[in-house]
């Protein structure tokens, strides 16, 4: 019996190639097909899952979506918080990064950690003191309280990246410019700033993505005039509606979408989405 | 004079950390304040302190429940992300046709907001989903399973959600690892599953370990997921939302105690888990 | 009973376009320690890996005392191997990375300790058996990394580059050392180096190879004194190339004609009047003399070109005709000026011909 089970288990590894790839591109389904349901759910009509496709394709529920769900003033409450949120998150990040970067810090790693904290605490704990705080403050249901709810856990991703950014500026680099004859200011235009940008952006396209995708902060904040894409989508849910709902979920699966495809330009896809380092 | 120089050279430091501390102290660390006041006071009232709040719960056999729910939800998924990532990171290192694909894929739970990737599952696995057209049509099932809602279905859920971490940083641990220690294995004597389990496995732990701990710290504070998908499983940040959110007169002091319960089994796990994690590679 | 340990028979080995190991065939003789010699990306470390079962050659076999092991997976191989950067397992002790391979083959605890003792007793490190690889010293390292390669006692000791990640009078003593051990337990050894100076001090026999082939296989003193090839005589020990024609030869020697010099040199197989060829002479066998000196064998007129002090020699480049110039290295008691005009002296003996 041993030996039979033996035979087929080594039948089994011995067909590795057939292994490795059953294996891999299960993984690929199981992560990808909720995604494709929601797309043929979001153009299906009649299809109430007996059969493996929608019977008809209709835009019905786009067309829903952009007329009675109001997504036109919804997408521009997300984008607007959005650009908030990644404008103070940036003017904060720009002098801390560059501070944990390249300056002398007293207890680098502990500053680190603390500044890592409303990642690392669940957001609803600090949602609760913020939610109240923004009543008193008559930041609730304002662009500018959400985003501010926001930054909580922007601002401490884009410290991080920026201060990597930072850290990795070759001094001799900024040197050999000024050998060369260039002023600081020209130093900072022609090599400083090519040499960051590519991090600044980074951090900004993670920061406006964290905040288009936010969804526990802007629960506790938000009001009739600041539904963002996320809270209308999980409203859309509590209504009933999934072909609704999984109109509004393509519609705002969109930006992720265009960081993936940023990303996968890199060699090394999964370097760029780490980065925590020192938890 | 250097002594002058370096107290100056403190002062400008201290004015660039400046807006990232403004920063914490105002959106986290004040509002985590107020929470914690919030908690001391009697329900309602905007004075007095009273610890009340804190033995409602700790007695309370349902809040219990609650907790060990939280911990059950964000354990098995750690270990089920690991057992995930490992195999998978051990097949992409040979990068096999199409791994760049699959790389990619691993960044997507996280680069997708949870809400979708919620609904796309609570459609993939439900009833009349794809999942049991599968079982009934093709493996010839007598009735379709039932996932979504149940204690199963959030478990899948949640690694779908945040295996990421794991994956992430166990295979950037495995690709950094010298290939001469496995060739030093197997010249040795050691079969391919033997130089996994003896050499490359106890060498990649630290970086299996250190993904596994943001991978529960997700799944322990998840609340989109559970949110939507938990049907009567509420595990401890659903119940805090709960209770501001469904309760009328909204719960705002029951709410703040759960939420530094909660805060405070956080950080003692985090404590306990970097301990693990900073013991010498022994 | 064959005399060859370890043989590789027309192996060869490509990757894409590159052709690692071209048609190479290579034995090493029970109990002798050949050093494969040769630059870097010449193929030295996948040969070595064809041996050890790492890479599987595309043509050709692989011998190991007188088995074909071409298609046996490295584990089962029997093989002892030491590495370049030493590859000692970090989360374990000095005393586990030794008893590893013993774990492996489930031999018994008792009989594990002794023989791990003895390992460690072999290189005189008893005392670091609990100690972790990175408190280590580098020689130390290495020495451990013997010890587990021979604690099972396997026929054939393979060492890639042990020494290049020490310094310099640290590789000089770890030499000495290698070579005792190996000779003292009678084992055949495969040790693949770089560097010609350790391959002259440690080997029996030597082979040399270049961009994927085997270019000469010999004893030290061979291979020094008699290259086969262009490669083998520059890789080894400096020295001087000079194009000549061949003019005429008799009673072995060839007439070879240098511009307007003719030079006498013993000829060598093959050597055919009219060919165009290499006249080979190392920078220490020539002799410089003054400018009045009598004519002998092979001696002509020259003029200094330029020289380096070097402490115990001094190096010279002496121009003999168009375009023809000599090193030399002299031990110094007799000094010559840049623009001097000397007589240069090429023993008939010392030069060698090389065909290109």
């Amino acid at each position: 019996m041993t030996a039979l089970a033996k035979r087929y288990w080594h039948a089994l590894i011995n067909q590795k190639k057939l292994f490795v790839y059953t294996f891999l591109w299960s993984f690929f389904l199981w992560i990808t097909s909720p995604f494709l349901i929601i797309l043929l759910k979001s153009v299906g009509r009649n299809w109430f899952g007996k059969k493996w496709l929608p019977p008809e394709l209709t835009l019905d529920w786009y067309k829903w979506a952009l007329t009675i769900a109001n997504i036109p003033q919804v997408l521009s409450n997300t984008l607007i918080i959005a650009a908030i949120a990644v404008t103070i998150s940036t003017l904060l990040a720009l002098p801390t990064g560059w501070a944990l970067g390249r300056r002398k810090v007293p207890a680098k790693e502990v500053l680190t950690s603390i500044i890592l904290l409303p990642r690392m605490i669940p957001p609803i704990a600090y949602a609760l003191g913020i939610a109240q705080i923004f009543y008193r403050l008559h930041l609730v249901d304002t662009h500018l309280g959400v985003a501010l709810a926001h930054v909580a856990i922007c601002a401490p991703y884009a410290i991080l990246v920026l201060s990597s950014t930072f850290e990795g500026l070759d001094e001799r680099v900024l040197e050999a410019a000024a050998v060369c004859g260039a002023s600081q200011l020209r130093t900072f235009f022609h090599v400083t700033l090519p040499l960051v940008l590519p991090g600044i952006l980074s951090s900004i396209i993670f920061t406006f993505t964290t905040s288009y995708n936010e969804f526990t902060l802007t629960l506790m904040t938000y009001g009739p005039h600041t539904i963002t894409l996320p809270v209308r989508t999980y409203l859309a849910v509590g209504e009933g509606y999934w072909e609704v709902t999984s109109a509004l979920s393509i519609i705002l699966i969109i930006p992720s979408l265009f960081v993936l495809f940023m990303v996968q330009r890199q060699v090394q896809p999964e370097k760029l989405v780490g980065g925590f380092k020192g938890v | 004079m250097s002594h002058f120089t370096n107290k100056r050279q403190n002062l400008i430091t201290f004015l660039l950390l400046s807006p990232g501390l403004a920063g914490f102290f105002g959106l986290f660390f004040y509002p985590m304040l107020v929470t914690l006041f919030r908690s001391l006071r009697p329900e309602g009232q905007t004075s007095g302190w009273t610890l009340g709040n804190y033995a409602a719960f700790l007695s309370d056999p349902d809040f219990r429940r609650i907790i060990w729910l939280t911990f059950f939800l964000a354990i098995t998924s750690t270990l089920l992300s690991i057992l995930l990532s490992v195999p998978l990171a051990l097949l992409l290192r040979r990068k096999p046709v199409g791994h760049r694909l699959f790389r990619l894929t691993i960044l997507v739970p996280i680069t997708v907001p949870g809400l979708i990737g919620a609904l796309g599952l609570l459609l993939f696995w439900g009833s009349r989903g794809w999942f049991n057209l599968l079982l009934l049509q093709v493996f010839r099932f007598k009735a379709p399973l039932t996932i979504n809602y149940t204690l199963t279905g959030l478990v899948i859920f949640y690694v779908w959600h945040y295996f990421s971490y794991t994956a992430i940083t166990t295979l950037s641990t495995l690709e950094g690892l010298d290939p001469a220690f496995e060739e030093a294995a197997r010249v040795a004597g050691a079969t391919p599953w033997q130089v996994l389990r003896y050499v490359v496995i106890p060498l990649i732990m630290p970086g299996i370990l250190s993904g596994s701990v943001l991978t529960f710290m997700a799944a322990f504070g998840a609340f989109s997921i559970p949110l939507i998908t938990g049907g009567n499983y509420r595990p401890l940040s659903v119940a805090i939302y709960k209770q501001i959110g469904i309760f009328i007169p909204a719960r705002w002091s029951a709410a703040s105690a759960m939420a530094m319960i909660m805060a405070a089994l956080q950080v003692v796990f985090l404590i306990f888990y970097m301990r693990i994690l900073r013991r010498p590679m022994a | 009973m064959d005399d060859n340990m370890i043989e590789l028979r027309n192996v060869t080995k490509r990757y894409g376009p590159i052709v690692a190991n071209a048609n190479v065939n290579l034995s090493v003789r029970r109990g002798e320690l050949m050093t494969l010699l040769g630059p870097s990306g010449c193929g030295k470390t996948t040969a070595l890996r064809c041996i050890t079962g790492q890479v599987t050659p595309d043509e050709g076999r692989v011998f190991i005392d007188g088995v074909d092991v071409t298609d046996v997976p490295t584990h089962k191989r029997e093989l002892g191997m030491v590495f370049q950067n030493f590859a000692l397992f970090p989360h374990m002790t000095v005393y586990e990375n030794v008893e590893f391979p013993l774990m492996i083959r489930r031999i018994p605890q008792g009989q594990r300790r002794e023989m791990v003792m003895d390992a460690l007793r072999l290189i005189r490190m008893e005392s670091y058996a609990q100690h972790y690889p990175r408190q280590l010293s580098g020689g130390q390292q290495q020495r451990v990394g013997l010890a587990r390669a021979l604690v099972y006692h396997p026929k054939v000791l393979l060492l890639d580059e042990p020494l290049s990640n020490l310094d310099a009078k640290l590789r000089e003593e770890m030499r000495f050392e290698i070579r005792d051990l190996i000779s003292r337990l009678g084992i055949t050894a495969l040790y693949v180096t770089h560097d010609q100076a350790e391959a002259l001090a440690l080997s029996d026999r030597v082979a040399v190879m270049n961009a994927g082939r085997i270019e000469q296989v010999g004893t030290p003193d061979e291979i020094y004194e008699s290259p086969r090839s262009r490669f083998v005589a520059d890789f080894i020990g400096l020295s001087n190339f000079i194009r000549g024609k061949v003019l005429a030869i008799e009673r072995g020697m060839a007439i070879v004609a240098v511009n307007h010099i003719k030079l006498m040199v013993p000829a060598a197989e093959g050597t055919q009047v009219g060919q165009d060829l290499l006249v080979f002479i190392r920078p220490n066998d020539v002799q410089l003399f003054p400018v009045d000196f009598a004519k002998a064998e092979n001696t002509f007129e020259g003029v200094v070109h330029k020289l380096t002090y070097l402490g115990d020699t001094i190096d010279y480049r002496v121009i003999v005709a168009e375009g023809v110039q000599i090193r030399v290295q002299t031990d110094g008691k007799v000094r010559f000026n840049a623009g001097e005009a000397v007589k240069v002296c090429l023993p008939e003996a010392r030069c060698r011909v090389i065909l290109e």
